[in-house]
């Protein structure tokens, strides 16, 4: 029974919390809690707000990312501690654990460690003498330089998730339950489409679409391990008696629908036109572009290319550091015919018009200016057996084309079809398509 | 005693792909207002009854795959709509698997990047949160793979 934030904030949705894993306990089961950090983003305890704390003592110093995991995982220490405490005052009694002592072993990449075994034979000895073991979500340990197994890692974004998933394989758990503060998963975000259905049933791949895709309500890594394990995973409200969503495999849940619409990422889209380019220096442009793109560690979505031009989407909080690498960059291309290409990102700057200034007396020169559309987003429907099926690329554009809502890209999966389209537009893009397709969602 | 238990995947390219079979159709120089061209390339296309994948959308027009076997079907179709379009034979879609591939900042750029490098005519890219997909001709399928191996080996090209 894992808790997020929401569901061990304040001493009341504590009490509701546990008074649920009471419930569990005496229907029989042997329930091991996961709890998340108390309370989200701007809580006196929560994850944001210890990384805060460290950026006050001196913000230009970056924290060694080892030291950053320590102090993470004070949050969940606390939250477990106190949940645990909480449950022997109401009579059961309860042994708080961190990740180490409840064997969650990762690799070593801190900040976004993998897990990659689970010994839990501390959760089966408190399990054995009666206890409740509250373990410390989103942390883990690794072996140390010396090969001692000693080192805090955190798990990265999902991570209380994804510990509850882990812990229920290794345990062999009849299911794994998340609670959350909404219902269940729903066909959409409840802001937009205040009638959007809470699903009764989805298979793991819809949820870890609809994760990926922009709901926020299960991470996509914690139904990777329960589908790779086959452990039913349930996703409830801590605050309400609605049964909630039952995530199961494929072959529990056939059938054709539509799952749901979802959206997601503040993006800007850059769209560079070759065709004033000389053909036989195209190749060697988009290879300067993405290997920059790597080396950087830019977030790519809807990339495009193509022979004459390529795209693609940068979550807006890199965009900044896009511009610094790209605008009033120089290439200079010989391959038969030499050619100095600048690089323009939107609008001309004045550094562009010096580099250009600059250039001219040393050859032929060229610009390459991207198009930039800023304040983009990417609403997807997804669905089983439905997108393979004739039309569905033709209902989504024209549905979203009576709405007026323009589309700048598209792209597709076996289980959606996405389209990049304005900020402005995607309350309207999402509310219009998910009553497009209502008939077909199966909640 | 618990049971042997397969916890998260590795990170990184797990495994390439190829799904071979596909026509390219292209359409450019699609006349304005594009929106509503496009729109009427599609609604042919669903009258046939062809199912098509890989959409993409261009500066002056639209792109998609369908079934090898469809193409004949998909061409008298579209040559009725009047519209300039080509269709590329022999396409085939080389998928590069990276579950939360978002998570690794920059691993999709490597991806697209080694791709070029190779020196193979890439018809279009696209990505979704687990994968790359690339559309080349048959012919270009093994120097693609060969060039994308060693990501899904964990090094480096």
């Amino acid at each position: 029974m894992k808790f997020g934030g929401t569901s061990v904030a304040t001493p009341e949705a504590r009490n509701s919390a546990a008074l649920r894993v009471i419930s569990a306990k005496e229907q029989g089961f042997s329930p091991v809690v996961v709890v998340s950090a108390i309370g989200r983003r701007g809580a006196p305890y929560a994850t944001d707000t210890l990384i805060n704390a460290l950026a006050e003592v001196d913000p230009p110093t970056a924290p060694r990312p080892r030291e950053l995991d320590l102090l993470m995982s004070c949050g969940e220490v606390l939250s477990a501690v106190l949940f645990a405490h909480l449950l022997k005052s109401l009579g059961h009694p309860a042994s708080a654990m961190t990740g180490v002592q409840a064997g969650i072993h990762t690799d070593g990449n801190y900040g976004n460690a993998r897990v990659t075994q689970v010994e839990p034979a501390g959760i089966l000895r408190f399990l054995e003498q009666g206890d409740i073991p509250v373990v410390c979500g989103f942390q883990g340990v690794c072996a140390s330089p010396e090969g001692w197994l000693s080192e805090i890692t955190t798990l990265g974004r999902g991570g209380s998730d994804t510990t509850g998933s882990a812990l229920g394989a290794a345990l062999g758990a009849e299911a794994v339950e998340v609670f959350t503060d909404v219902d269940g998963v729903k066909s959409a975000d409840p802001d937009f489409v205040p009638h959007a259905p809470t699903l009764r049933t989805v298979t793991y791949d819809e949820v870890a679409e609809i994760a990926h895709l922009g709901a926020k309500v299960l991470h996509p890594r914690a139904a990777e391990i329960a589908m790779n394990n086959g452990i039913p995973l349930w996703v409830k409200n801590t605050f309400s008696d609605d049964p909630g969503t039952r995530i199961v495999p494929r072959s529990d849940y056939p059938g054709k629908r539509v799952t749901g619409v979802t959206h997601t990422g503040k993006l800007v889209y850059l769209q560079f036109n070759f065709e004033s380019s000389e053909a036989s220096h195209v190749r060697e442009l988009q290879s300067v572009v993405y290997e920059m793109l790597e080396r950087y560690g830019i977030n790519l979505f809807m990339i495009n290319v193509s022979p004459t031009g390529l795209g693609f989407g940068v979550p807006r909080s890199q965009y900044e550091v896009v511009m610094d690498l790209m605008d009033g960059l120089v290439l200079p291309l010989d391959g038969g015919r030499p050619v100095i290409y600048l690089f323009q990102i939107g609008p001309a700057t004045k550094e562009v018009e010096t580099q250009e200034r600059l250039l001219r007396p040393l050859g032929e020169q060229r610009r390459i200016v991207a198009e930039v559309t800023e304040g983009c987003t990417m609403v997807s429907v997804i669905g089983h057996e439905v997108l393979q099926q004739p039309g569905i690329f033709l209902r989504t554009l024209r549905t979203l084309h009576e709405a007026k809502v323009p589309v700048l890209q598209t792209s597709d999966s076996d289980l959606s079809v996405s389209c990049l389209v304005p900020e402005a537009d995607m309350e309207r893009a999402v509310r219009t398509l998910h009553d497009a397709f209502a008939g077909a969602v199966a909640p | 005693m618990p049971k042997q238990t397969v916890f998260e995947s590795k990170r990184g390219v797990s495994r390439v792909e190829v799904r071979e079979g596909y026509s390219q159709v292209l359409f450019s120089g699609l006349p304005e207002p594009l929106v509503a061209s496009r729109v009427a390339v599609l609604e042919v296309i669903a009258q046939s009854g062809v199912s098509i994948d890989f959409l993409k959308l261009t500066q002056s027009g639209l792109s998609f795959l369908v079934p090898e076997a469809k193409s004949e079907q998909v061409e008298a179709a579209i040559r009725s709509i009047g519209f300039r379009y080509e269709v590329l034979q022999h396409r085939a879609i080389v998928l590069a698997h990276a579950v939360n591939m978002r998570d690794e900042e920059g691993l999709i750029a490597r991806i697209v990047g080694t791709a070029i490098r190779c020196g193979v005519q890439i018809d279009h890219i696209g990505d979704m949160h687990d994968r790359v997909l690339m559309v080349v001709s048959d012919f270009d399928v093994p120097r693609l793979q060969e060039a994308i191996a060693p990501i899904a080996a964990g090094g480096r090209p």
